[in-house]
């Protein structure tokens, strides 16, 4: 049987010889044997006379000379790991500022070496009268598909989170939380502007971006995008279209799906503009379909004038 | 007296010198540290004992760091490193408690 727990304050069942915590004695053990064994070996040696009492000895200091030194390095290193994960995320983010400034400087002279370009293409065709013909066609194909900016008459239908959704809590990890209510997502996003397109617009935009036939809108995370473009709260979608088009989008199956959005928290306005323009797209490029040499005139130009008069 | 000035050396070295731990080794200086506490805990309880002995103490010290140094390492060759550390500290930290305990009742005898 065991013998009575060295310097230790448990419970033993005194009197009986069987103790009563016998089937946990691993973690008994654990509790009562914290103190190494070889010390009470030691001191029965030093007891007995086989070893004279060695105190604060060389040995001892060495020992403590390597415990200090297994301290403070742990205490460096950890110290080190903080320090260099802050540093390498405060130079990541500066790094995404730098790329977007130089990024959005990038665009902007894009935008102004493609204005220059057309003028400098308009002008140089209406030297003939074909050319100034091709000019009007090309014009209006720039108009129709979103490679040039267009003007008219419109509305702008307004999407905007309230904030009344659980996930403006910071307690709420956005990766692993579902509370998607009070967020525009994708789907929202591509719902509206599908019923703008089927209300009758002629071009439409989402906060300044133009969409075309092959623009996307997608989210990565939380952020919607247009044509890869992140798009941040409110979401404007302006259109350009016939005057009916706001009563036909407000009653048909948009207006409806913006009441529901409106039962999570997403407010939405839709008001009729004079004037709206819409920028042109700055993603709009063809990588498998090329022009057939000889354009034939006008049968392109008709039909997207035939779309005019819906 | 010489015992205290080597723990304060050690301290400043490794406080000045910033001595680099190789790669290798950096995931298993946590558990040593852990390990080298409870040589600490141990000897000082010994030492409000009276039965503290420096030979056990440095080889108690040592032995700790290098077992669960290679507990550790063992675990990682078999893929079940974090388990076995977080067994390693479990069992090391009851027993600082405990040995904190007893030290605790030396010196306030609470």
């Amino acid at each position: 049987m065991p013998a009575p727990a060295r310097g230790t304050s448990t419970s033993t069942s005194s009197g009986s010889d069987r103790r009563r915590d016998a089937s946990m004695v691993l973690l008994t053990s654990l509790g009562e044997d914290s103190l190494d064994a070889g010390y009470a070996r030691a001191a029965e040696r030093r007891r007995l006379g086989a070893e004279p009492a060695r105190h604060g000895g060389t040995v001892l200091a060495a020992g403590l000379l390597a415990v200090g030194l297994l301290l403070a390095t742990s205490a460096v290193q950890a110290h080190d790991r903080l320090s260099s994960t802050a540093q390498a995320r405060t130079a990541l983010t500066s790094e995404i500022e730098d790329r977007s400034a130089v990024n959005a400087a990038l665009e902007e002279t894009l935008a102004q070496q493609r204005s220059a370009v057309s003028e400098a293409r308009r002008a140089g065709l209406r030297i003939t009268a074909q050319g100034s013909r091709l000019a009007r066609q090309l014009a209006t194909l720039e108009s129709a598909t979103g490679a040039g900016e267009v003007s008219g008459p419109g509305m702008s239908v307004r999407l905007t989170e309230t904030g009344t959704g659980s996930d403006d809590d910071p307690d709420v990890d956005p990766r692993t939380s579902d509370a998607t209510a009070g967020r525009v997502s994708d789907r929202d996003l591509q719902t509206v502007v599908n019923e703008v397109w089927a209300a009758g617009a002629e071009a439409v935009a989402v906060n300044e971006q133009r969409l075309t036939a092959v623009s996307a809108i997608r989210s990565a995370g939380e952020a919607v995008l247009v044509d890869f473009r992140p798009l941040s709260p409110p979401y404007d979608v302006q259109a350009i279209g016939p005057p009916a088009m706001r009563t036909r989008f407000v009653d048909g199956f948009g207006g409806s799906y913006l009441q529901v959005l409106r039962d999570y928290g997403i407010d939405f306005t839709v008001e009729d503009r004079d004037e709206v323009v819409l920028p042109a797209s700055a993603g709009l490029s063809l990588r498998y379909a090329t022009t057939s040499t000889d354009v034939p005139s006008g049968a392109t130009q008709e039909r997207v004038e035939r779309r005019d008069d819906r | 007296m010489i015992a205290a000035i080597g723990l304060v050396l050690g301290i400043v070295a490794g406080l000045f010198l910033e001595p680099t731990v190789p790669l290798w080794l950096q995931p298993y200086l946590p558990i040593a540290v852990v390990a080298a506490l409870d040589a600490v805990f141990g000897g000082l309880r010994a030492l409000l004992d009276g039965i503290f002995d420096d030979r056990v103490f440095v080889v108690s010290f040592v032995g700790n760091v290098l077992v669960a140094a290679v507990i550790v390492y063992l675990g990682d060759q078999l893929g079940v490193g974090s388990q076995l550390s977080t067994g390693v500290v479990v069992v090391l930290g009851i027993r600082i408690f405990s040995n904190a305990a007893a030290i605790r009742r030396h010196l306030f005898s609470a």
